[in-house]
């Protein structure tokens, strides 16, 4: 189980740090299909209220550190949160 | 694949957020009455894992492009229950924290990818799993590929639903442009799960002596 934790820990650092600057920004299927069909403009994305929107960190001007913060501040939520949720499935089983 | 908000109808997007809170809500109670201790160390790791992955975006065809959403993955690594609950907290931070994906259609995403997406992903592997290490990796490789479709072809039709769209086009083009990415969906888990399953036999469910 160790091992297998250190391999999808290794990976998942080595995608955030190096997995955005290879990221393409070409639209994705959904967008694509949008704006081929023509109602992409019906998206209403309103004003960033994130500092993190779209995956970049706002306070940081240059692109890798601004992505690599977004990254790291998501990897560390979702640790958190399985933290929390492996928290609440053994307390739901009274042990 | 991230529905933004405007796309869905109000009916649609509604009925939709409605549905994935009481579905959401029992894959919990079932992930707390099923889920093994030895893989709780997991669930952090593995919805890590699966939010890096869907950050990168790899080209797909003429101009698009897409990324790994990992529901296949994570069923057959934490069991199908804890992968809905995972992926619907990874849906949940993308909206909230990274503006991906609607907040009102946060539960039409939900059931796309990590309800409908996760256990029809499962199948192939729970039916092909027991027969063998050439077939697991076929399994893992369809089950990628058919998440991916799952949740395309719903989104497609919460989108003609919502009258984005005449069906004939949309259906054909989100199966089109998916089909293409599912195989990169379908490669990624495929890769990934035998790499793990070097590591650690018993590790990708159902397990093989199961």
């Amino acid at each position: 189980m160790k091992r297998v934790i250190l391999f999808l820990g290794g990976l998942t650092l080595t995608l955030v740090l190096l997995g955005v600057l290879v990221a393409s920004s070409s639209p994705d299927g959904l967008e694509a299909v949008a704006e081929s069909l023509g109602f992409s403009d019906r998206a209403v994305e309103g004003e960033p209220y994130s500092p993190f929107a779209d995956y970049e960190f706002r306070l940081i001007d240059s692109s890798w550190p601004a992505q690599v913060t977004a990254g790291l501040l998501g990897v560390a939520l979702m640790y958190g949160f399985g933290i929390v949720f492996g928290r609440l499935v053994r307390r739901g089983r009274g042990g | 694949m991230h529905i933004p908000d405007g796309f869905l109808s109000i009916p649609v997007w509604a009925a939709l957020d409605l549905a994935a809170i009481p579905s959401v809500g029992y894959f919990v109670r079932r992930t707390q009455r099923s889920f093994e201790d030895s893989r709780i160390p997991l669930l952090g790791v593995l919805g890590s894992f699966v939010f890096a992955a869907q950050m990168i975006n790899f080209p797909v065809v003429a101009g698009t492009s897409g990324h790994l959403i990992g529901g296949a993955l994570l069923a057959f690594t934490l069991g199908p229950s804890a992968a809905t609950v995972v992926m619907t907290a990874i849906l949940l931070v993308q909206a909230l924290v990274f503006q991906d994906g609607g907040l009102l259609a946060l539960g039409a995403n939900v059931i796309n990818m990590a309800v409908v997406g996760v256990w029809v992903g499962y199948v192939p592997m729970k039916l092909l799993g027991g027969r063998g290490p050439n077939l697991r990796g076929f399994a893992a490789f369809l089950g990628g590929w058919l998440s991916l479709m799952a949740a395309a072809l719903l989104a497609a039709v919460e989108l003609s639903l919502s009258d984005m769209a005449p069906s004939g086009p949309l259906f054909a083009s989100m199966l089109g442009i998916h089909a293409v990415t599912g195989v990169a969906e379908g490669l990624i888990t495929a890769v990934t799960l035998t790499a793990i399953q070097r590591l650690n036999r018993s590790f990708v469910l159902p397990s093989e002596a199961a």
